[in-house]
C-alpha cells in the first residue's frame, strides 16, 4: 500500500489529469504541488524525476521507500499503488 | 470461443479503442441509441485534443476552447449516456465471427463491433540527440513541460498549426524561441497572424528553409540544436527543444491483423468507414484519408456510430478486399 503519494503537476498538462482520474478512480488521495502556482518546486520535481516534464508521481511505501513515475504510465503507476 | 462464465472475458455491444474526439463522439451517438458501449484508452481521454493549449476552430466556441476542457466536456456528455471508459491497451484484435476477440491488458474482451478510434502521436524528427535528450531538453507537449521553461530559450521545429500554436503557447514562459522551419510555414492565416505579432515583439524568430541535423547536450541537459539553413551549416544555442513535425499513426497492434493499412500505417476504410476485417470500423486521425481536424474527427465518430448501428442491425455492408 502507498502511504503518501505526490504528483507535480501544471495546469495544463493533460497526462497529470489522468493520473488525478486514475488515483480518484481507485478511491486513493494525494498531495499535488502545482508547479504553475509554485514555481520554486521544479527544481524539486527534476531531480525527482531527471526529467523536465510532467506529470511527476511520488509514491511512498508503507516502509517509506520512494518509487518515482514519469509521466502518464499506467504501467508503472497501477503496481506501485496496488 | 467465449467463455461467459470467465468475467475477464466481457462481452460487449462496441467497444472502442481510444477515447478521444472521435472515439467519444461515436459513443454519444451509439449510448444515446441505449447500443453498450465501452471505450479502450491507452493514454489521454481526449487524446492530442486534451494536450492541446487552446483549440480555436472547433465551431460552438466563438472564443476557442481549451483542450483539456474540450476533452472532458466530451468525456462527460460520453459517461452521462452511459459510455465506459476502461483505462488499458489494446493489444490485438481477432475477428471469431459474430464477436471480435481484442486481447488487452486486462484480457481478452469480446464486442459485436469494433471502433478503432486510436489517433495519432506526435513524429520525431529522427536525429542524433533526439532520443538521448528525451524528457531533458526534447519534448513533444509543450502544455505538459513548457513550465519548465520559464526565462529561458527554446527551438521549435515545424512549420504546421500544431508547432505556430504551440510555439505561441511557449512565449508565455520563454524569453526567445528560434523556430524551424524545413521549407515554408504551412499554418493557418488566423495563427501566421498572431505569430507575426510575436516575431515583431521579438519574441520568436522564424528560420525557413532549415534543417534539423543534431540536438547537442552537456550533463544530461540540451545545450544547442545543429542546423542547416538555407545550406549552411547553423548552429542555436538554447535550454530545450519542441518537436512538432507531423503525426504518426498509433496502429503498431493493427499490423499482424488482417485488416489493411495504407503504407504509412493509416486504416484504410470504405465508404461505411468499415475495415477490411468485417464488424471492425475506424473513424478520426487514425483513418487513411482522415484531415486531421477535431472537428472532422467528431463528425466521422457519429458516422461510424451511425454505420455501426446499422451494422449491428444486420443491414450489409459490403466488405472490401
Amino acid at each position: 500500500m502507498a502511504k503518501n503519494i505526490t504528483i507535480f503537476t501544471t495546469n495544463t498538462c493533460g497526462y497529470c489529469h489522468m493520473v488525478k482520474k486514475y488515483l480518484g478512480a481507485k478511491g486513493m488521495t494525494w498531495d499535488e504541488v502545482n508547479l504553475d502556482e509554485q514555481p520554486h518546486r521544479q527544481a524539486e520535481a527534476l531531480q525527482l524525476s531527471g526529467a523536465m516534464t510532467v506529470p511527476v508521481t511520488v509514491v511512498t511505501k508503507d516502509d517509506d521507500s520512494q518509487e518515482v513515475i514519469v509521466g502518464y504510465n499506467l504501467a508503472k503507476l497501477a503496481p506501485a499503488v496496488a | 470461443m467465449t467463455d461467459v462464465s470467465n468475467p475477464v472475458q466481457a462481452k460487449h455491444d462496441v467497444l472502442i479503442v481510444g477515447a478521444g474526439p472521435a472515439a467519444l463522439t461515436a459513443a454519444i451517438y451509439t449510448t444515446r441509441e441505449d447500443i453498450e458501449t465501452v471505450l479502450y484508452e491507452r493514454g489521454v481521454v481526449g487524446g492530442l485534443a486534451a494536450i492541446t493549449d487552446m483549440i480555436d476552430n472547433y465551431p460552438g466556441f466563438e472564443d476557442g476552447i481549451e483542450g483539456l476542457k474540450l476533452a472532458e466536456s466530451l468525456r462527460k456528455q460520453a459517461e452521462r449516456f452511459g459510455a465506459v471508459i476502461e483505462l488499458g491497451e489494446v493489444t490485438a484484435i481477432h475477428d471469431e465471427g459474430e464477436y471480435k476477440r481484442l486481447e488487452t491488458t486486462d484480457g481478452d474482451k469480446y464486442a459485436r463491433a469494433v471502433l478503432i478510434a486510436t489517433g495519432s502521436d506526435y513524429k520525431k524528427i529522427g536525429v542524433p540527440g533526439e532520443e538521448t535528450y528525451y524528457g531533458r531538453g526534447v519534448h513533444y507537449c509543450a502544455t505538459c513541460d513548457g513550465a519548465f521553461y520559464r526565462d529561458k530559450t527554446l527551438v521549435v521545429v515545424g512549420g504546421g498549426n500544431s508547432a505556430i500554436q504551440e510555439a505561441i503557447f511557449l512565449t508565455r514562459f520563454t524569453t526567445h524561441i528560434d523556430l524551424l522551419v524545413r521549407s515554408t510555414i504551412k499554418a493557418s492565416d488566423v495563427l501566421q497572424k498572431d505569430l507575426q505579432e510575436l516575431v515583431a515583439a521579438g519574441k520568436i524568430t522564424v528560420h525557413l528553409n532549415t534543417t534539423t541535423d543534431e540536438i547537442v547536450g552537456k550533463d544530461k541537459f540540451v545545450t544547442s540544436v545543429k542546423a542547416t539553413k538555407d545550406g549552411s551549416p547553423a548552429e542555436f544555442t538554447v535550454d530545450g527543444v519542441f518537436v512538432f513535425v507531423g503525426l504518426d499513426p498509433n496502429s503498431i497492434f493493427l499490423k499482424p491483423t488482417p485488416i489493411r493499412l495504407d503504407e504509412i500505417g493509416f486504416v484504410l476504410t470504405d465508404q461505411n468507414l468499415m475495415t477490411s476485417m468485417n464488424g471492425v470500423f475506424a473513424a478520426g486521425d487514425i483513418r487513411s484519408g482522415a484531415t486531421m481536424q477535431i472537428a472532422s474527427a467528431a463528425g466521422e465518430g457519429a458516422t461510424a456510430a451511425l454505420k455501426i448501428r446499422e451494422y449491428l442491425e444486420g443491414r450489409k455492408h459490403p466488405v472490401q478486399n
